[in-house]
């Protein structure tokens, strides 16, 4: 199978796969996989022969990793999932990061509680990485409403990016031997300091691979109206940092919401970044309309994208894992919502398309082409 | 204290592919805490999915001495008497 487009597709009940030709036409459609239990991350791992992962977060008997070896049609548990040692006194809640590591088979999973667990052997046997794992902050970091969850891994050589909800954004510069808060300029709406060293609550943090130097953050915006201690911290909600994730500046400006859950960047272009912007209160869009927004300019100026798309009465989320772009030529983007919908915006987001319309509620979704 | 009771573990559905497809298992034990300890022994794969790394019973399951919850005795460190069957089932919850 040459050339096919993948989708991973992670639900409240188990994980599915789409494929298509490269054109996009169709997709087919195959699953659940899993035990009919929630799938909050999964990855498609191109190096070698393809294989996907997904996490299966059981809450009856605890959290497995399943793994496929024939692109989607079958999974099968891996022999071992990250679990926390004995004495360590923390259990595992779930599984929120799966990407892959430098080695052929090296992954590195994120989870909750918020820790940080490698496996050199393709997801068979798990390490805790000591330094974020056990860092002096992690027992100060508070859960979000999505649990206490470490849910952006991104590498760069030795350097290696965390984000955390919420912990805030942490850096290791040494291969992930040791790592520190970064989050000067990355505002908190929930503590009376809007700048904290660390506890911000980040939803996702984006980079486009030829351009490490720059990240995209979706924080958790929608605090332009609060009038307590500290004043209102309009427009923390979505970010951008120049130099490897030391600081972070605004780009919210144009946007209908600074509050949202995913952000992308398009594979082609390190200044062209994607963000679905949600009431906070509702967490659905703005009027709801559904709308994608797409930045040329990294972030100077935002453009909104919703043609296809409902145009009245659609009150879905897209959560932070739920949206991504393919590599082609001429990119697909991607977007799950919590109302068991995927939608395909052809040509960059320009115009969208209803793939599948009654999936379970969509955690996650990933897009290869292998 | 007597002769350590031989009880049968009953073995939920999902279950038993972690223990080799078995319904029932067999063991000697005076507690829950005992058998438990002895799964995590003897049947390692199928410990982990009853109990997390702390040790503590998972969160979502139930555990029951004959055709009463454990909660409703004394915990796992309820006496067990040779003959009982000690049923591990996944809680009714969520929607």
């Amino acid at each position: 199978m040459a050339d096919r487009v993948i989708l991973t597709i992670g639900t409240k009940k188990g994980v599915f796969v789409a494929d298509a030709a490269k054109p996009r036409r169709t997709f087919t459609l195959r699953g659940p996989f899993g035990p009919g239990v929630p799938v909050y991350s999964t990855l498609i791992d191109t190096r070698g022969t393809p294989r996907l992962y997904a996490s299966s977060c059981n809450p009856f008997f605890g959290m497995k990793v399943l793994r496929s070896t024939d692109v989607g049609k079958s999974f099968k548990e891996t022999k071992a999932a990250p679990a926390f040692p004995k004495e360590d006194g923390r259990a595992l809640a779930n599984i929120w990061a799966l990407e892959a590591g430098s080695g052929k088979k090296d992954l590195w999973c994120g989870v909750e509680p918020a820790s940080l667990f490698r496996s050199q052997d393709g997801g068979d046997s798990w390490e805790l990485v000591p330094g974020i794992s056990n860092h002096e902050h992690a027992r100060k970091w508070q859960p979000g409403n999505g649990g206490l969850c470490m849910h952006t891994i991104i590498r760069d050589g030795s350097r290696v990016h965390l984000g955390i909800s919420t912990g805030g954004h942490y850096v290791s510069e040494d291969g992930g031997a040791t790592f520190r808060a970064s989050n000067q300029g990355v505002g908190a709406g929930f503590a009376p300091d809007p700048y904290p060293e660390f506890g911000q609550c980040v939803h996702k943090i984006a980079r486009h691979d030829a351009a490490p130097g720059r990240l995209y953050m979706q924080n958790h915006g929608g605090w332009a109206d609060w009038t307590g201690p500290g004043g209102p911290r309009p427009d923390i909600g979505v970010l951008r940092s120049d130099d490897y994730g030391r600081s972070w500046q605004s780009i919210a400006k144009g946007l209908p919401s600074d509050f949202g859950f995913p952000i992308v960047v398009h594979p082609h272009s390190a200044d062209t970044v994607y963000v679905m912007p949600l009431e906070p209160a509702t967490r659905s869009c703005p009027g709801g309309a559904p709308a994608v927004w797409r930045s040329e300019n990294g972030g100077g100026s935002w453009n909104r994208l919703a043609r296809g798309l409902p145009k009245k009465q659609s009150y879905f989320t897209v959560l932070r894992d739920a949206m991504d772009i393919d590599r082609l030529k001429t990119p697909a983007l991607y977007f799950g919502t919590t109302t068991g919908q995927l939608w395909m915006g052809r040509e960059g987001g320009e115009q969208w398309d209803c793939l599948f319309d009654s999936l379970p509620p969509i955690h996650n979704v990933k897009v290869a082409v292998v | 204290m007597g002769p350590t009771p031989t009880i049968t573990i009953h073995v939920p559905g999902p279950l038993r592919t972690y223990c080799g497809g078995a319904a029932q298992l067999s063991i000697s034990a005076q507690t829950v805490r005992d058998a438990l300890e002895d799964l995590q022994r003897s049947q390692a794969a199928l410990y982990r999915n009853v109990c997390d790394e702390t040790g503590k019973v998972r969160r979502h399951l139930n555990v029951f001495v004959n055709s009463d919850n454990v909660r409703d005795l004394n915990g796992v460190d309820t006496l067990l008497t040779a003959g009982d069957v000690v049923t591990i089932l996944p809680a009714v919850s969520g929607g």
